[in-house]
C-alpha cells in the first residue's frame, strides 16, 4: 500500500516535471498570500543569482520568465521574512510571514496607521523583542531599556526587588506634572502609577522638613507588571512632535506597546526557563579601625568593646551580613502559537520568583496573557488582548528616615564590635548606638506589594469599501485595566524601636488598598486614496474617551495585640483615604501625502478636553505636521551606488501634561486634637485657573544608510520648550501657605541624538553586527515669573536643586566658600554631559555573543549615605586622605568639616560605565534534535547572561543610579542609604517545538 | 454579509453616543475646598474650623523647642538621621544657621499656617452675614479666641528671628505687609491681644465651639480672657513694660499660692489623626541617634536638692554624638500623650518676681522663695539688688521652664548670651533665626 503510493506520487511529479524539461524557456506563476490569507503586492520575485524579476500586482499575482527550471526564487517584501523557494513547477503559492525584525520597519505616525520607517520624518526608535529581552531577561520592562535607543535616561530609585525606574524621554519635560511617559499596551492606555505604603508613620522620612512625605516609600511602579517576554515591539515616542497625537497625555513621550499574536501555521510551543542569581553590585566595606581610631571616635569605653571583640574574632562585616545574600533567581516562560487564516492566537504564561540580595526580600509575578485574532469576512477583523498579572514584591525597610529605623540609617550607626546577633531563643539585643537593630528589622520587618491586574483590549477594523485607488477602514478600540494593589507594612511590636518601653508605638500595621480603574474608548475612519501618478492620501479621523478612577485607603493601626496584624487589633487606628477621577475626551484628524515616497508629508491636529484643566469643556488643540525627504528616492545616484538612503527630516509638534492631582483647589485637611476634629489649611495653594503645560517641539534629522544597509547613520537635533511651566513655586511661609501651584514660566530642552549601525563582517558562518547610539540635552529655565526657589532635596547646606531663571533645570547649588549673587554656589548638575551605549552581536555558527555598554558621563548626585556613615564613624574611607586639600583630615572628619559651610562634598559625580548586559547562547545544531521527540523539536538554546557584570565609576556609594524620592520627579539622584542595586547571573535553557 | 454591517453599524453609534458626552467637572475629591466656606458658614463649620487651629498651633512644635533647647544650651538633640542639630544650632566648626533649612523654616511656616486658619475665619464671619447662625456676642466672642490666638503664633516666630522681625500683616496672602522691626512687632502683638481682650469681654458666657482639655478651665471668653492677659504678661516682660506685667497679670490666673502648673496647654495624643507629644523619648528609646541630652552644666549648677531636676533622667552609660558627651536626657515630658504647656501659673510667678525687682525687691523674693519652696529649697539668702535678683529669677526660671523654651529668649532679653556654656571651641551662641528663604527678603 505505501509502496503502491509513492508511486504514484512520483508519476505524478514526473509529469509535472517533465514538460519543464523540455522547454527551455519556462514561465512560472503564482500568487503571495500573507500568513493571514491576504494577498500580497509589491512583493519582489527574483531569480536567486540573476538580476530577473518582477513584482506582484494588486492582488498578489505574478509572472516571471526564467531560463531553467527548477529555479530558486527569492520573495522579498517590507515587513515579511524573505523567502528563497525552490520552484520546479510553473504555477506556485508562496506564503509569506510577517517577521519580527520587519516590524520595526514599521513606525507608528497616527492612532491607528503606521508608516514605513523610510518614510518617517521623525526619530522614533523602536525595540523588538530581541533587542528587549533577546540578550537577558530583564527584571522588569522599564529596567530593559537601558542604551537601547538614544534620548532615554533610564534610571532605578534603587535595588529592592520588583523594581521601581524613573525614564525620562529627551530631559525633563516638566517639573511638578508628570514626568514618566504614557504607556499603551495594544492599544490600552495603563497606569504607570507608584503607590506608596505609608511607611513614613514609621521612618518619619518626611519629618526632616521635606513635605514629600510619601515620595520616600521606595513604591514599585506598576509598569513592571508587564511580562518582558510577551512584547513584540516597543516604540517609543519621544517627544511632542512624535506623539501631538497623543495630545494632552503625551509631553514625556509616549510608549507604544504591541505583544506577540499567533501566526497562521501549525501550532508552535516555546519554553525557556533561566535559572541564576543575584548579588549586590558593590558594597561599601568597612572602615579600618584600630585602638587609636576608635578612641577617638567613640571613646574609651568602645576601645575596650572593639579590642575584646577583636580578640575573639567576633569583628563583624554587618554590610555583608545584610546585603551579602546570593539571592536566588528563576524566570519561566511558555508559549504557544497558531491558528488558520481565519483565527490565530498566542497564548503565553509567565513566572519569575527572584529573591533579593537581602533576606526576606524578593519579587514574584504569574503572567498569563491570551491574545486572540479573528476574521469572520474578508473585510471584517477582530483582535483581542487579554493578560492578567499576578505579583508581589517583599521590598524591605530602606530610604531616609528621622527616627533611626530603616535598616540602612541603622547600619551607617553599627560597629563591627556591635552585638546585633538573636540569642538562643531567638531573641535580638537592643542596638546600643541606634533606636533599631538591623538584623532585626530585616528579619521581622515585612513591606509587601502585591497586585491583582487585568489588562484587556480589542479592535474591530472593518473595510467599509475596498476601490481600485481608495478604501476607508472603521477601527474601533476599547481598552480596559484594572487592578487592585494591595500594600502591607508590619512592624512587630517585638521590634527594638516598637518596643513600649522603648518609647515605641507597641508594633504597627499600615495596610494599604487601591482600586484602579482605567478604561478608553476610541473610534477612528482611515481614508486611503491613491492618485493616477503614484500620490498618495492617507486622511485619518478619530475620537477618543479615556476614564480614570484610582481609589486608595491606607489605614495605620498602632500598638498591636499581640501578634495579631487586623487593624481592628489596634490600639489606634488611622484611615486615610485619597480618590482621583478624571475623564478625559478628545478627537483628531491627520493628512499624509506620500509623493512616490520621494517627498512624504503629515499634518494634523488634536483637540482634547479634560476634567483635570480648570475648565472641563475647554478644547485645547495640538497641532503637528512634518516632512520628510528621500534624496535617494530621486535618481541622484545609480542603483550600484554605495549609497542606499540619504533621507532629511523635520517634524514639529505639540502635546500638553496636565496639572498635577489637586493642583486645581485650595483645600483643608482633616486632623484632630485631643478628639476634637479640625480642619487646616493644606501647605499647597491650588488654583483654579491652573492651564496645562504645553511643550512645542521641532526636530531636524538625516538619515543615511550605505553599503545595502549593511551602514546607516542617522541624526536628530531637536528643541523643545515647555511653555505654562508648572511650578511648585515657593510662597512667602508668611502667607499660611509654603508653595503654590502656579503657571509660571518657561523651559527649553535642546539635544542631539546619533545612532549608527553597523555589519562590518558578514560571512557564512560569522556576522558581526553593532549599534552605537549618543546623546545629550540640555534644559534650561527660559522664563521664571516667580522668585527662584530650591526644590527636591534636603536644603542647601547639603546640596538641593534650584530653579532659576538662565539655569539648567537641574542644577545643583549649595552653600559654598564663593557664592553667586543668590547666595548659592553651583556645585553640580543632575544632567549628564552625554550617554552613550555600544550594543554588539557576534554570531558563528551556531554561537551568538551579545553585549551592551552603557556610559553615562557626568551628572551629579546628592550623597548623602556617606555623610550618615561619616556621622557615626562608620564610613569605610572615614581614615583615607584624598579629599582634603591640604592632605591633613582623613575624608570622613574632612566630609564633616565641610558641613555647614559648604555642600561640595556632598554633590557627587555620578558618571558610570557599565557592561549593561551580557549574553552568550548555543543553538544546537539541527542534527542533534533530528531523532528526539520524532524530530518535533524545532530547536534548543542553551546560554549564560547576565546584567550589571562590570561597573565603573567613582561614585562614592552603592551605585550612582539611585532616587530617594521615587521616580515621578525630575529631581532624582539624591541619595539617603537606599537598597543597593544588584547584578545577575543566569543560566537559560530554551527548547521551540 | 448585510447582517454584520448592521452590527457594526449600531456598535458605532453607540460608541459615538458615549463619545459624544460632557466632560464630567469634580471638586477636590479628597478634602473640603476653602471656597466653600465662604458663605453659609454654620455652627459645625465654625467647630471644624477651630478644631483646625488647636491642630495646626501644635505643628512642628518639636522643632521650635528644639530650637530654643538646643541654642539656649538647656539639652542638645542628637539625630542619627539630622547632623545638623549638633552642628548648625551649636554654631560647630564653620556652621552657621541657614535660612532655608527645617529648623527656620519647619515652625516659622505652621506658625504662619496656624495664623492663616485664623485670617480665613475672621475672613469668613466678616464677608457674610452670619446673623442666623450666631448671635453678636457669639461673634465677638470667636473673634477675641482668634485674635489671642493669631498673637500668640506671632510672638512664637519673633521668638525665633528676634532683631531680624516678622511680618505682622498677614491676612490678605496677596498684599503681605512688611517685616516690621522687634519693637513694633512687640507692640504690633500687644495691640492685637487688647483687641482680643475687649472682644472677649464682648463674648458673652460660652464660645460658640468646644477647646480641647488643654483649655480646661480657659474654655469660656471670660476664662480664656485670663490666658490672653498672661500671654499679655510675657509681652510686657519681653518689652520690658514692668508695670505692663502687673498690669497684666492682675486680669490673668496669676495666683500666688495656687497650683503652679495650672494654665493652658498642647495636648497629644497617639490617635492617628493627631500627633504625639514630640518632644518625648524614653530612656529605652534613647540613642545616640536618637536623644535629647542635658547640657552637663544644668547638673552641675544646681542647687543640692533641687526637685526640678527630676526633669531629668540619668542613662546606664554615656553617649555621644559629634565631640559632645552627656548621661542625663532630658524627661521634663513623660509620654507621647503629655501636654506642652503654652503659659502656665509658675511663669507668671516668676514674671511677677521679674516686675518687682527693681521696684519692689520684696515682693520679688516674695515670688521667688515661692518658686524655690516648690523646688524644696530653702529661701533665697542673697543680695537684694535688681541685678541680682534678675540673676536669680533667671536661674529659677532655668530650672521652672526647663524644656519649655524660655531659656534662650531670656538670656538674650537680658544680654546675658555670651554666659551660655560652649561645649567646643568652635561653637558659637547664635542670637536669632535668619528669616527664611523664601520670605525673599
Amino acid at each position: 500500500m505505501k509502496q503502491n503510493n509513492s508511486y504514484r506520487r512520483l508519476l505524478l511529479l514526473f509529469l509535472f516535471v517533465f514538460p519543464c524539461l523540455v522547454f527551455s524557456q519556462n514561465t512560472i506563476s503564482g500568487k503571495v498570500n500573507s500568513t493571514s490569507g491576504e494577498t500580497l503586492p509589491f512583493v519582489n520575485v527574483v531569480e536567486k543569482g540573476t538580476s530577473n524579476g518582477t513584482t506582484t500586482d494588486i492582488d498578489g499575482n505574478f509572472r516571471i520568465e526564467v531560463a531553467s527550471m527548477p529555479v530558486t526564487l527569492v520573495f522579498s517584501s517590507l515587513g515579511f521574512e524573505t523567502i528563497e523557494q525552490m520552484v520546479n513547477s510553473s504555477s506556485v503559492t508562496i506564503t509569506m510571514a510577517e517577521s519580527a525584525q520587519a516590524l520595526a520597519e514599521v513606525v507608528v505616525t497616527g492612532l491607528a496607521t503606521s508608516i514605513k520607517r523610510t518614510n518617517s520624518a521623525n526619530a522614533v526608535a523602536s525595540i523588538t523583542a530581541e533587542e528587549l529581552v533577546g540578550t537577558t531577561p530583564p527584571p522588569t520592562l522599564d529596567g530593559a531599556l537601558y542604551g537601547k535607543f538614544p534620548g532615554a535616561i533610564v534610571n532605578a530609585n534603587s535595588g529592592a526587588p520588583g523594581g521601581g525606574i524613573s525614564i525620562k524621554l529627551r530631559g525633563v519635560t516638566s517639573l511638578q506634572g508628570n514626568t514618566q511617559p504614557l504607556y499603551i499596551i495594544d492599544g490600552v492606555y495603563v497606569d504607570n502609577s507608584s503607590l506608596p505604603a505609608g511607611l513614613n508613620a514609621v521612618s518619619a522620612a518626611a519629618a526632616g522638613g521635606n513635605d514629600a512625605q510619601f515620595l520616600q516609600d521606595n513604591a514599585s511602579n506598576r509598569i513592571a507588571d508587564i511580562n518582558p517576554d510577551d512584547i513584540e515591539t516597543l516604540d517609543i515616542l519621544k517627544g511632542a512632535s512624535a506623539a501631538a497625537i497623543y495630545g494632552s497625555r503625551a509631553a514625556a513621550g509616549v510608549v507604544i506597546i504591541t505583544t506577540k499574536r499567533g501566526r497562521v501555521g501549525e501550532t508552535k510551543f516555546r519554553f525557556n526557563q533561566s535559572t541564576g542569581w543575584t548579588e549586590a553590585l558593590n558594597l561599601l566595606g568597612v572602615r579600618d579601625y584600630n585602638e587609636q581610631r576608635v578612641r577617638d571616635s567613640f571613646g574609651e569605653d568602645a576601645v575596650a568593646d572593639f579590642i575584646a571583640a577583636r580578640g575573639q574574632g567576633r569583628l563583624i562585616d554587618y554590610e555583608e551580613e545584610v546585603y551579602g545574600r546570593k539571592g536566588f533567581l528563576s524566570i519561566t516562560n511558555f508559549s504557544m502559537s497558531g491558528g488558520d487564516v481565519n483565527t490565530k492566537y498566542y497564548a503565553s504564561l509567565g513566572h519569575n520568583n527572584e529573591d533579593g540580595i537581602v533576606n526576606n526580600t524578593g519579587y514574584k509575578k504569574t503572567s498569563l496573557r491570551l491574545n486572540l485574532d479573528h476574521k469572520p469576512k474578508d473585510f471584517l477583523k477582530f483582535s483581542f488582548s487579554t493578560n492578567y498579572v499576578h505579583s508581589s514584591s517583599d521590598r524591605g525597610f530602606f530610604n531616609n528616615d528621622n527616627s533611626g529605623t530603616t535598616i540602612g540609617i541603622a547600619l551607617t550607626a553599627t560597629r563591627p564590635w556591635d552585638q546585633l546577633f538573636p540569642d538562643s531563643n531567638g531573641v535580638y539585643p537592643d542596638h546600643a548606638n541606634n533606636s533599631s537593630n538591623p538584623l532585626q528589622t530585616r528579619d521581622l520587618v515585612r513591606n509587601n506589594e502585591s497586585v491583582n491586574r487585568l489588562i484587556m483590549g480589542g479592535t474591530a477594523t472593518l473595510d467599509v469599501f475596498k476601490w481600485d485607488n481608495s478604501s476607508l477602514e472603521l477601527i474601533l478600540r476599547g481598552g480596559l485595566d484594572f487592578y487592585g494593589q494591595q500594600t502591607r507594612a508590619i512592624f512587630p511590636k517585638e521590634l527594638q524601636f516598637q518596643k513600649l518601653s522603648n518609647g515605641g508605638l507597641n508594633g504597627v500595621s499600615i495596610q494599604g488598598d487601591t482600586q484602579n480603574k482605567n478604561y478608553n474608548l476610541s473610534a477612528f475612519l482611515v481614508h486611503n486614496f491613491n492618485t493616477n501618478n503614484d500620490i498618495n492620501f492617507r486622511t485619518q479621523a478619530g475620537l477618543t474617551r479615556e476614564f480614570f478612577d484610582q481609589n486608595t485607603q491606607l489605614i495605620t493601626a498602632t500598638g498591636l495585640v499581640a501578634s495579631e496584624t487586623n487593624s481592628d487589633q489596634a490600639a489606634n487606628t488611622g484611615v486615610n483615604q485619597t480618590r482621583f477621577l478624571q475623564q478625559d475626551s478628545g478627537f483628531f484628524v491627520q493628512e499624509e501625502i506620500n509623493f512616490q515616497d520621494k517627498f512624504i508629508a503629515t499634518f494634523g491636529v488634536r483637540g482634547d478636553k479634560s476634567s483635570n484643566n480648570g475648565d472641563a469643556n475647554e478644547i485645547f488643540y495640538y497641532p503637528k505636521g512634518s516632512l520628510a525627504v528621500n534624496l535617494h528616492e530621486l535618481g541622484f545616484w545609480s542603483d550600484s551606488s554605495k549609497w542606499n538612503q540619504l533621507k532629511l527630516r523635520v517634524a514639529y509638534g505639540e502635546s500638553g501634561n496636565f496639572p498635577p492631582r489637586g493642583g486645581l483647589f485650595t483645600s483643608y485637611t482633616a486632623a484632630s486634637t485631643d478628639g476634637i476634629l479640625g480642619i487646616s489649611i493644606n501647605n499647597v495653594r491650588g488654583d483654579g485657573n491652573l492651564e496645562s503645560e504645553r511643550q512645542k517641539e521641532l526636530e531636524f534629522g538625516a538619515d543615511l544608510g550605505f553599503f545595502d544597509g549593511r551602514l546607516e547613520l542617522s541624526g536628530t537635533y531637536y528643541v523643545k520648550t515647555i511653555d505654562n511651566l508648572i511650578l511648585r513655586a515657593a510662597l512667602e511661609p508668611s502667607t499660611g501657605f509654603a508653595t503654590q501651584i502656579v503657571n509660571a514660566g518657561e523651559m527649553e530642552n535642546k539635544g542631539i541624538e546619533l545612532g549608527l549601525n553597523a555589519t562590518p563582517v558578514m560571512t557564512d558562518d560569522f556576522q558581526w553586527d553593532v549599534s552605537v547610539n549618543w546623546f545629550k540635552n540640555q534644559s534650561e529655565i527660559t522664563r521664571l515669573d516667580v522668585e527662584p526657589f530650591n526644590i527636591g532635596a534636603f536644603g542647601a547646606t547639603l546640596g538641593t536643586y534650584r530653579i532659576e531663571e538662565g539655569s539648567s533645570a537641574t542644577q545643583l547649588v549649595g552653600i559654598g566658600p564663593n557664592p553667586g549673587a543668590n547666595g548659592f554656589q553651583v556645585w553640580g548638575d543632575a544632567e549628564p554631559d552625554f550617554q552613550m551605549a555600544m550594543t554588539n552581536n557576534l554570531s558563528y555558527k551556531s554561537f551568538d555573543l551579545s553585549f551592551l555598554w552603557q556610559w553615562k558621563n557626568g551628572g551629579d548626585n546628592v550623597n548623602l549615605t556617606a555623610l550618615l556613615t561619616d556621622l557615626n564613624g562608620t564610613s569605610a574611607d572615614y581614615d583615607k586622605i584624598d579629599l582634603d586639600p591640604a592632605g591633613q583630615l582623613g575624608n570622613g572628619p574632612y566630609r564633616l568639616s565641610q558641613l555647614g559651610s559648604s555642600a561640595e562634598v556632598f554633590v557627587e559625580d555620578a558618571s558610570y560605565l557599565r557592561l549593561r548586559e551580557l549574553g552568550l547562547y548555543y543553538n544546537l545544531p539541527e542534527r542533534f534534535l533530528a531523532g528526539i521527540l520524532g524530530g518535533n523539536i524545532d530547536g534548543v538554546r542553551v546560554g549564560f547572561s547576565g546584567t550589571n557584570l562590570i561597573n565603573i565609576f567613582d561614585y562614592n556609594s552603592y551605585d550612582p543610579e539611585v532616587s530617594n524620592f521615587g521616580g515621578n520627579t525630575p529631581f532624582t539622584g539624591v541619595e539617603v542609604t537606599p537598597f543597593p542595586s544588584s547584578k545577575r547571573y543566569l543560566f537559560h535553557f530554551t527548547v521551540n517545538f | 454579509m448585510k447582517k454584520y454591517i448592521y452590527k457594526i453599524g449600531f456598535f458605532a453609534f453607540f460608541m459615538a453616543a458615549v463619545l459624544s458626552c460632557q466632560i464630567q467637572e469634580f471638586s477636590d475629591l479628597n478634602g473640603p475646598e476653602v471656597d466653600a466656606f465662604g458663605e453659609n458658614l454654620t455652627r459645625g463649620d465654625l467647630q471644624d474650623l477651630i478644631g483646625g487651629i488647636l491642630y495646626s498651633s501644635r505643628l512642628r512644635l518639636g522643632t521650635y523647642y528644639d530650637d530654643c533647647g538646643v541654642i539656649g544650651r538647656e539639652y542638645w538633640r542628637f539625630s542619627g538621621s539630622d547632623p545638623r542639630f549638633t552642628t548648625d544650632l551649636l554654631g560647630g566648626d564653620n556652621s552657621v544657621l541657614d535660612n532655608n533649612t527645617f529648623y527656620i523654616t519647619g515652625p516659622w511656616a505652621s506658625r504662619y499656617s496656624s495664623v492663616k486658619n485664623a485670617n480665613l475665619i475672621l475672613g469668613f464671619l466678616d464677608g457674610q452675614d452670619v446673623s442666623g447662625q450666631f448671635n453678636a456676642a457669639e461673634v465677638s466672642a470667636t473673634k477675641g479666641f482668634l485674635k489671642t490666638m493669631i498673637a500668640y503664633e506671632l510672638l512664637m516666630n519673633l521668638n525665633l528671628t528676634y532683631d531680624n522681625g516678622i511680618r505682622v500683616d498677614v491676612a490678605d496672602e496677596n498684599n503681605l505687609g512688611p517685616f516690621v522691626t522687634r519693637t513694633e512687632a512687640l507692640a504690633a502683638i500687644r495691640s492685637l491681644l487688647a483687641e482680643g481682650a475687649s472682644d472677649l469681654n464682648n463674648g458673652g458666657g460660652a464660645f460658640p465651639f468646644i477647646l480641647s482639655s488643654g483649655f480646661a478651665g480657659f474654655d469660656t471668653p471670660g476664662t480664656f480672657n485670663q490666658f490672653n492677659k498672661g500671654i499679655t504678661a510675657r509681652v510686657a516682660a519681653y518689652q520690658g513694660d514692668n508695670a505692663g506685667i502687673i498690669t497684666a497679670l492682675a486680669g490673668s490666673f496669676f495666683n500666688f499660692g495656687g497650683d503652679l502648673d495650672t494654665g493652658v496647654y498642647y495636648t497629644f495624643s497617639e490617635d492617628q489623626t493627631d500627633v504625639p507629644n514630640p518632644l518625648f523619648i524614653s530612656v529605652g528609646g534613647t540613642s545616640a541617634s536618637q536623644a535629647r541630652v542635658v547640657q552637663p552644666s544644668f547638673i552641675t549648677d544646681a542647687e543640692a536638692g533641687d526637685t526640678r531636676l527630676s526633669k531629668t533622667a540619668q542613662l546606664a552609660a554615656p553617649i555621644t554624638l559629634d565631640d559632645l558627651t552627656g548621661d542625663y536626657i532630658v524627661n521634663r515630658y513623660s509620654g507621647n500623650e503629655a501636654p506642652i504647656p503654652m503659659i502656665r501659673n509658675e511663669e507668671l510667678i516668676l514674671l511677677y518676681a521679674e516686675a518687682n525687682a527693681s521696684s519692689n525687691p520684696g515682693d520679688a523674693v516674695l515670688a521667688i522663695d515661692a518658686i524655690r519652696a516648690a523646688a524644696g529649697l530653702g529661701a533665697y539668702t542673697g543680695p537684694t539688688d535688681a541685678a541680682s535678683l534678675i540673676d536669680e529669677i533667671l536661674n529659677q526660671r532655668r530650672y521652672s521652664l526647663y524644656a519649655e523654651g524660655h531659656r534662650w529668649i531670656d538670656m538674650r532679653r537680658f544680654g546675658k548670651l555670651d554666659e551660655l556654656p560652649l561645649d567646643r571651641p568652635e561653637d558659637d551662641v547664635w542670637p536669632q533665626f535668619p528669616i527664611p528663604l523664601t520670605e525673599n527678603q
